[in-house]
């Protein structure tokens, strides 16, 4: 019984229709995702003790924890406190709030890039706060964080399997239901992971791209 | 809704064992993927297109996969190729071999931002490559690899709950256990979150440590007024001018 190419490329079509899932709900998860890490960082940046000693606490949990724990707690766990999300909501949930805490971080470590006095600058000419927001730092700061941000993206989409576990029929649970009647599991793993190399090498490829060129730019 | 803490009473030794399981999984697999690195940022100091070609393909692929697809295929393609071992060690190998792609990276970054003369000039004095590499090369990336290598283990230490899902009984699978019996998800998941969240402040803990031993303490950022720090800060206190 040796490794059937015929299986593998039969399958194809249902594992490529799986992982469009994958695709859509990374994408979904990556939208909200950076909203919601920009508008955490400038919320903290407004130093609400009370509200930043809650986000700290935040942070610390979800850097400290694994992502299939929170996936787990937003699935089992909050419908007991009447949050009953259903799998793909909850899958959603959690890693776009593991994701936000890591670009809100990513940005706490862009922003140290900034000069501060453009932020002088800008403050003289009596631009509002929002205004200084939008048109001094922020096109600057997903600038300096874009190689990490693309590479946040890889994770959000690798992110996805694990959503299989709490029943979402992504690609990794397809793999195993067709495995299940199949009897061939190595093959459509295999299939399943090409799936995963088709989804994230062009965003690791214009990861590099990128990185390249913002080093060329600084020299 | 209250917190039950007489399951944690009735379950606390499968926590135990569970803890004792994730730890000594994810040191093996941080020494083992450490070795494995680094043999891969040195093979990939050999001019040769091949090599590079090859070690590419291997980091990329592990880069682009979810670690637990890679655990199912690494769980279900060894007994394909007749090899039967129990699911722990599968488990560890395929954690070491997805820790091995990101430490080969960032040792072989390390390694690139030496500047070439300092290879060089240790060959011109007549030492060996692998003699090069170890008084040269190793003694001066070593600092500059105690942050990043940091990062990663710890979030070997997260993939690690993985395992769970090919019946390793570590911490995350023993706290599924719980909450089958007992079908209190609330007590079993906040112990185990608690478990994960010790293991990775008491890591962090240590290589700030570390860090600090080799002299490269963090420098604090220091944004230049009150002002600026208003947006460009995100610590609760703003940093003191220096100007």
């Amino acid at each position: 019984m040796g490794f059937q190419f015929g299986y593998l490329v039969s399958i194809l079509p249902s594992l490529g229709e799986a992982a469009l899932i994958n695709a859509r709900l990374a994408a979904i998860i990556a939208v909200l995702a950076i909203l919601g890490g920009t508008l955490l960082t400038i919320l903290r940046a407004m130093k609400i003790a009370a509200l930043n000693a809650v986000v700290a606490v935040v942070i610390s949990f979800i850097r400290g924890t694994p992502l299939l724990i929170q996936i787990f707690i937003a699935f089992y766990v909050l419908p007991i406190f009447g949050l009953d999300l259903g799998p793909e909501s909850a899958g959603v949930a959690a890693i776009s709030l593991n994701s936000t805490i890591f670009i809100t971080e990513m940005m706490r470590g862009g922003l140290t890039g900034i000069d501060p006095g453009q932020i002088e600058a800008a403050t003289s000419l009596a631009l509002p706060r929002w205004l200084i927001w939008r048109k001094v730092v922020l096109p600057q700061l997903f600038r300096i964080i874009l190689p990490m941000l693309v590479n946040e993206v890889t994770v959000i989409v690798k992110g996805t399997a694990l959503l299989s576990v709490i029943t979402v029929v992504e690609v990794l649970r397809t793999s195993q239901q067709i495995a299940g009647s199949s009897f061939r599991p190595f093959e459509t793993l295999v299939g399943a992971a090409l799936c995963f190399l088709v989804l994230n090498l062009p965003v690791i490829a214009a990861g590099k791209v990128i990185e390249r060129r913002t080093a060329g730019a600084r020299r | 809704m209250t917190f039950d803490l007489s399951i944690l009473a009735q379950y606390w030794p499968l926590f135990v064992k569970g803890t004792w399981l994730t730890i000594r999984i994810c040191l093996a697999a941080t020494i083992i993927g450490y070795v494995i690195g680094i043999v891969l940022a040195l093979l990939s100091q050999i001019p040769s297109r091949a090599i590079k070609a090859a070690i590419e393909i291997y980091l990329l692929t592990l880069r682009a996969i979810p670690f637990i697809i890679l655990l199912f295929v690494v769980y279900y393609g060894l007994p394909f190729s007749g090899i039967r071992i129990p699911a722990v060690i599968t488990g560890t190998i395929a954690l070491s071999l997805y820790a091995s792609a990101y430490y080969a990276e960032i040792v072989r970054a390390a390694i690139e931002a030496l500047p070439r003369g300092q290879y060089e000039s240790a060959r011109v004095i007549g030492m060996s490559a692998l003699q090069a590499m170890r008084h040269v090369i190793f003694p001066q990336i070593v600092p500059t690899l105690v942050p990043p290598s940091t990062n990663i283990t710890l979030t070997m230490i997260k993939e690690s709950a993985v395992l769970s899902s090919i019946t390793v009984a570590e911490l995350t699978y023993q706290s599924l256990v719980v909450q089958g019996n007992t079908f209190a998800p609330f007590e079993a998941f906040a112990a185990v979150t608690l478990i994960y969240w010790a293991i990775t402040a008491i890591v962090a803990h240590a290589a700030s440590l570390l860090e600090r031993r080799f002299g490269r303490a963090r420098s604090e950022h220091l944004v230049g007024s009150a002002l600026a720090a208003s947006f460009l800060s995100l610590e609760a206190m703003p940093k003191r001018s220096r100007r």
